[in-house]
């Protein structure tokens, strides 16, 4: 019995060193070949992963490696991430990436501090670029000083979106620039047992519940820092009586007529909810009409749009764009602009719109003038294309509130490079006073021993 | 008797089927979210939401992952990439742990108290803090986007966990069979292979296990220091997370896919740990 | 007896490479060489920084030299409430995610020591949670399972007759504790059990001979013989659900509640914050008090460091 034990103890040994020099031998080819180069040119984008940019990242092979030999590597990644990559990426001078996805609060920070390249020359002296095509506020947003830092692939801002159905059930009329006490009351009415009256975002994060809540608190006269005469953060004012009030008007709508789960809410969140009839009514970014209007949409056709609620300023509406900017460590600019210049062209959205498998519907909106004028989409896009046109030339990004602003232009955030931390660790304290568990008492205190700290 | 026999002397059957039973039960409960989870993969994104049926089962969100055009990371160059890093780390692991499990457990050195607790505290580090300085050096040596700077990470990480858990089961086998190893001459490699091994077999299978487990679905540094084509099946799973969107049907079928190969490691695994009815030749 | 009573090494003498005590060093080197050489230089590095306000050139309109501030950022440190919240939130997180699926895991392994028909399959199944990505099965927990609309445990509490339960909006700290047993459990399984297979069975035959009961042998045999898998089982798991961080971002987002210390971390350096200086003052600071906790533990409560000593 032991010679038999040996004797399969020596067979598996064979085997079992056999196996390993077989796998050692494959890794080795296999990590050999993969540090391979190809021939032809590649470069690097790194793209946040909303619907718009994975079509075109479907679409890149037959549209533009077709035409330029230029063939493109994308990494696409949520936004989070997306934004830990990029920062780091850029702020480290890395190379992994020949151009990255940003937004508005990014790009002229990065500009300004001479992180990414100034696109200004390239993008007016390419005639098919369309320079003068951009939505001015999109544009304005991406720059510093005049110069354009980042080209712009999406852009949207906000809106309130409602069932004309329910409202008509109970006699109310949504006008169509409210205010938000005109939108409180009305959520409050329409309210049931089983439909919410209104969706607002709940969850922490500067861009989640900060974007929602921002755009409130700038029309309740509110800011989150007083300026200087040269644009620097001069006192944080979280303790004002105004954003007390704005804190206390936002949770207490979302605890009397709001979504359940409130306080982990976000864009995904209420959609599905808007979508299943759990609410009535959502104020969240313009993209979602495309949903909404989708063609396997439930709701599809019953619902009416409002401008973005207002009350001590005119216009709220927030402003975000995913625009393509260059960083100063790129390897290969000059093919990164000629890819940037062909993704955010209007050829490619007019390309889009018949390609793509959610069609005109799900082009990428809110960058240039003429997309408005391409009679498929608007005809595609009847109900929600023109508010969102509007709503995108009327945000109000150098005066949002009623005082003066730090830091470059915004809306929905304060372009200093403070405010991302700020911003996050301020909206799970308010994520908390929405849910309940914290009074807005502390919560503005603590918020405002944060916003104090970080400017010093 | 020998262990995980039907019946023990004085058991009565009816309690062992109970137990059976309820093994039955426990586990189809536990496992209900994940069983719930590749239901959801094959509804359609409304119906993943909100948890509904109208539009039907099918097979079409398992295509919408598994298709890619050129230029995004794809299910094939994710699995490859992922297959090798975690295959050669794993491998690593054990041929590094095994030796030092020795020397930790069978033939003590002095101060092996001290090392083992050097090893757990290379893991008290946030990752989040780690990661700025790997990246910089990794950047450096150009080995970003790379197998290589994963495959060297994960045998950093799982080592520790390997040499603990070896050296737990290492200490169970009997003086006596390494003393009569030892007046025979063997060396140190034949004692592992013919005396140890077979003890500790199942202990280092499920061992390997988790140094596969651990390897296969790491994310951060995946994420931080890997790119477009070089990174591995979590960076795909996660790529079908959109924040404009629905996406958890999408995402369910992305995770099965993901799994699946983790779970036939585990299968596969499982035999090495049944303690074997040989052990006879224990006595 | 078992290995290692009584064979503790001798102390060599450091020039002798002959010496029987550099003969039993030497399988350890690779694995020490190895691991000393990846994770100590950026433990170095870390330390290096925390004696800087090292930022990402992002952080700053016009470029601002690193410079070299001592300990300021630990000074920081200490007068910082945010830090001593989420060191309380990691506390209860990590006691209660270990204990709870350590004792699931154990009562899941007896039930599974035994042959029945399908005991490969459940096993494996029983697994299957801890295969999943963090991300996932936390993002699988707070859509499907917790939702209060759309959850199925709210569907079967509104059909048993009760009201639905915003799980994570007002228990944030119990539905991160609950994934993380959920996934760990498994963990403490797979030690469990290759414990349990290691018992010697003749002891247990002896006992049953002798007439003794299920629950007698587990009490004084098993359990012993289990204890040290018991620790080990909760000193790596305590290694792993301290650093638990993706269930915090995916279900919570943070928040006073539900933040453990690598979340806040991460929003020091690069969930937001990208001052990598300090946030690496923050990572040296837990480290230091890990190692502190670490000792106690393994030094004064755990068997695991004692010489063996065995029935």
């Amino acid at each position: 019995m032991h010679e038999a034990r040996l004797g399969s103890v020596r067979r598996r040994r064979t085997l079992v060193v056999a196996l390993t020099v077989a796998v050692a031998a494959i890794a080795a080819i296999v990590a050999a070949t993969a540090l391979g180069k190809s021939t032809k040119k590649t470069i690097s984008i790194a793209i946040v992963a909303n619907p718009q940019m994975q079509d075109i990242a479907s679409l890149t092979p037959s549209l533009f490696t077709a035409k330029t030999g230029i063939k493109v590597k994308y990494t696409i990644l949520d936004e989070g991430k997306l934004r830990q990559v990029t920062t780091r990426d850029v702020g480290s001078g890395g190379k992994a990436f020949d151009a990255v996805m940003i937004g508005p609060y990014e790009a002229p920070q990065f500009g300004v501090a001479g992180l990414i390249k100034d696109l200004t020359s390239m993008a007016k002296g390419d005639k098919t670029y369309g320079y003068n095509d951009l939505i001015p506020a999109v544009r304005n947003a991406l720059s510093a000083k005049g110069h354009l830092y980042a080209s712009p692939f999406y852009g949207e801002s906000s809106f309130v979106m409602y069932r004309k159905d329910v409202l008509a059930k109970n006699h109310v009329k949504m006008p169509l620039h409210p205010t938000w006490q005109q939108v409180a009351s009305i959520a409050r009415k329409i309210k049931t047992s089983s439909m919410a009256g209104i969706c607002l975002r709940g969850k922490p994060g500067w861009g989640d519940l900060g974007a929602a809540f921002t755009t409130v608190l700038n029309t309740f006269g509110g800011t989150w820092w007083s300026a200087k005469s040269d644009g620097k953060p001069d006192k944080a004012q979280v303790d004002q009586p105004a954003f007390k009030n704005a804190l206390d008007f936002y949770a207490k709508l979302v605890q009397d007529a709001g979504e359940q789960d409130a306080a982990n809410s976000s864009f995904n969140e209420c959609l599905t909810q808007y979508q299943a009839g759990k609410v009535a009514m959502w104020y969240d970014a313009t993209v979602a009409a495309g949903l909404l209007e989708a063609k396997d949409s439930p709701v599809k056709g019953k619902n009416g749009y409002a401008f973005a609620p207002h009350y001590k300023t005119p216009s709220t509406g927030w402003l975000w764009t995913w625009a393509l900017a260059i960083p100063r460590s790129s390897p290969d600019p000059t093919d990164a602009w000629k890819y940037i210049s062909w993704a955010t062209s209007a050829q490619y959205i007019k390309a889009a719109g018949t390609r793509t498998k959610g069609g005109w519907p799900a082009i990428p909106p809110g960058t240039r003038l003429s997309t408005y004028r391409i009679p498929q989409y608007k005809a595609a896009a009847k109900a929600f294309a023109g508010i969102t046109l509007a709503a995108m030339k009327a945000a109000p990004i150098t005066h949002p509130g009623t005082t003066k602003r730090p830091g470059l232009p915004g809306v929905q955030y304060v372009g200093i490079p403070q405010f991302q931390d700020v911003g996050n660790r301020c909206t799970q304290l308010f994520s908390a006073v929405i849910a309940g568990s914290m009074k807005d008492t502390a919560a503005l205190k603590q918020c405002q021993q944060i916003a104090s700290q970080a400017i010093r | 008797m020998k262990r995980g026999a039907r019946l023990g002397v004085g058991e009565r059957r009816s309690v062992a089927a109970g137990i059976g039973v309820l093994a039955w039960v426990v586990g189809l409960l536990w496992i209900f979210p994940v069983a719930w989870t590749v239901l959801t993969s094959f509804k359609s994104e409304q119906d993943a939401s909100a948890q509904t049926f109208h539009h039907g089962l099918g097979f079409g969100r398992y295509s919408d992952v598994s298709h890619s055009t050129a230029g995004t990371l794809s299910l094939q160059t994710a699995f490859m990439n992922s297959l090798v890093v975690v295959a050669v780390s794993t491998l690593v692991v054990l041929v590094l742990a095994l030796p030092a499990a020795y020397a930790l457990a069978i033939r003590p050195i002095h101060k092996w108290r001290d090392v083992l607790f050097f090893f757990i505290s290379t893991k008290f580090l946030p990752i989040v803090a780690s990661i700025f300085p790997i990246y910089v050096y990794a950047e450096k040596w150009n080995l970003i986007g790379t197998r290589t700077v994963l495959i060297v990470l994960y045998i950093a990480i799982n080592l520790p966990l390997a040499i603990w858990m070896t050296r737990s089961f290492f200490m169970e086998v009997p003086r006596e069979l390494i003393e009569a190893a030892e007046i025979d001459g063997t060396s140190l490699v034949n004692q592992l292979r013919q005396v140890i091994l077979p003890i500790a077999a199942p202990g280092i299978a499920a061992t390997a296990l988790l140094c596969v487990i651990f390897a296969w679905n790491e994310y951060f540094y995946a994420l931080q220091l890997n790119f477009a084509n070089g990174t591995t099946m979590p960076q795909w799973v996660v790529s079908n997370v959109s924040t404009r969107g629905n996406f958890l049907a999408k995402l369910s079928a992305a995770s099965t896919i993901a799994c699946l190969p983790v779970v036939l490691a585990g299968w596969a695994a499982q035999k090495r740990m049944i303690r074997g009815l040989s052990m006879g030749a224990l006595k | 007896m078992t290995a290692a009573a009584a064979d503790v090494a001798p102390r060599g003498r450091v020039g002798d490479p002959f010496s029987s005590a550099w003969r039993r060093r030497l399988p350890l080197l690779p694995a020490l060489l190895y691991v000393v050489a990846i994770t100590q230089l950026p433990f170095l590095v870390s330390i290096y920084y925390s004696l800087t306000n090292l930022k990402d050139k992002t952080q700053s309109l016009i470029p601002e030299p690193t410079k070299f501030v001592g300990i300021d950022n630990y000074k920081q440190i200490f007068s910082d409430p945010f830090f001593r919240q989420a060191m309380w939130t990691s506390v209860k997180m990590t006691v209660l995610a270990v204990v709870l699926s350590l004792i699931v895991g154990t009562l899941f392994a007896i039930l599974l020591d035994r042959r029945f028909l399908g005991q490969g399959l459940i096993r494996t199944l029983l697994i299957t949670p801890f295969l999943l990505m963090p991300v996932v099965a936390a993002l699988i927990w707070k859509q499907q399972m917790f939702s209060s609309l759309f959850g199925v445990l709210n569907k079967v509490l509104t059909f048993l007759g009760f009201n639905s339960v915003q799980f994570i909006s007002d228990h944030p700290l119990g539905s991160i504790v609950t994934v993380l047993v959920w996934q760990w459990t498994p963990f403490m399984m797979l030690i469990m059990l290759a414990g349990l297979q290691s018992q010697p069975s003749d002891v247990i035959e002896a006992a049953n001979v002798d007439g003794a009961s299920a629950l007698g042998i587990f009490r004084q045999l098993t359990l012993p013989h289990l204890r040290r898998y018991l620790e080990l089982g909760a000193l790596l798991g305590s290694i792993y659900i301290v650093q638990a961080f993706d269930a915090i971002d995916v279900m919570t987002g943070g928040g006073p509640g539900s933040t453990n210390v690598p979340y806040y971390v991460y929003q020091q350096s690069i969930g937001g914050g990208f001052r990598y200086g300090a946030a690496s003052a923050y990572a040296i600071v837990v480290v230091i008090f890990s190692i502190v906790i670490a000792t106690f533990a393994l030094r004064v409560l755990s068997s695991l460091f004692k010489d063996e000593e065995r029935a």
